[in-house]
């Protein structure tokens, strides 16, 4: 038995709705890239376990409380403007490590907003930040 | 004069190339991109008029704006995050932590986060956005 070739047209697959959903899938990823770079400072915060009252005696104290804040020993009122001003005045960045620590003594219920700024003056200004760890009563 | 419409075969783009060209931009921007861990996470950054922008970093803490603790987008407590930190950092060539709290918390609540951080050996970068004088 004779077979024929019977005459079809050739099968022709549409591809171009691929490039449609593979642009679709660029516009995501375009839309939910962060462009954005962080701003902020980095902080070397010291982890050794110093004598509280020792470190007092020998560094800069700035202290935070809710309304105010206070420099040096004497704890006198300064606004933010004049700590970058002292800060400065002392010239950290040329000084011994040793001598740069600058101890943020914060009261409890400060605000970030507030602690941030402060912390971010004393590290623009050649500060190294030293915390105050209050330990709990044994 | 009579114009005769001539026989033309219709043009045919071939556009299966776009494709191509298309799923090879999507492979570059997935291999480049760095997702937002802490999308989900509600943080209003500090402002301040001391910072400068900065690279990010690969280990990040967030604390939220009810007091609620991320570590690298899954949320931690303060007894492990100093573990937590150094488990992270452990292959990594820095020892920087990103580090970003919501201004309207109080000391007393981030404390114990800067405290573990530093025992942890990190350099604290702390994030807020720049303020304009």
């Amino acid at each position: 038995m004779p077979l024929h070739r019977r005459n079809r047209a050739m099968a022709a697959l549409d591809v171009s709705a691929f490039a449609d959903i593979a642009f679709l899938l660029i516009i995501f990823f375009i839309l939910t890239t962060t462009f954005v770079r962080p701003a902020g400072a980095p902080l070397e915060i010291p982890a050794g376990a110093e004598d509280k009252k020792q470190s007092e005696k020998k560094n800069l104290t700035v202290s935070l409380s809710p309304t105010a804040i206070r420099y040096g020993e004497k704890g006198e009122a300064v606004t933010l403007d004049e700590l970058r001003a002292r800060l400065l005045k002392r010239d950290l960045p040329r000084r011994a490590e040793a001598d740069r620590i600058v101890i943020l003594d914060s009261a409890p219920t400060v605000k970030y907003q507030a602690y941030y700024e402060v912390v971010m003056v004393i590290n623009s200004t050649g500060g190294v930040l030293a915390l105050i760890d209050e330990e709990p009563d044994r | 004069m009579i114009r005769r419409r001539s026989h033309r075969m219709p043009a045919l783009v071939p556009v299966a190339a776009m494709g191509d060209i298309a799923f090879l931009l999507i492979i570059f921007f997935v291999l480049t991109t760095n997702f937002i861990k802490e999308g989900h996470v509600r943080v209003e950054p500090p402002r301040a008029v001391d910072i400068e922008q900065m690279d990010e970093s690969p280990v990040s803490v967030v604390m939220d704006e009810d007091g609620n603790l991320w570590l690298q987008g899954a949320q931690c407590s303060v007894e492990i995050l100093q573990n937590g930190v150094e488990a992270a950092l452990q292959g990594s060539k820095t020892r920087e932590v990103m580090l970003k709290i919501d201004r309207n918390m109080q000391e007393q609540d981030f404390q114990p986060v800067l405290m573990a951080l530093s025992k942890a050996g990190a350099t604290i970068k702390l994030t807020g956005d720049k303020r304009r004088n």
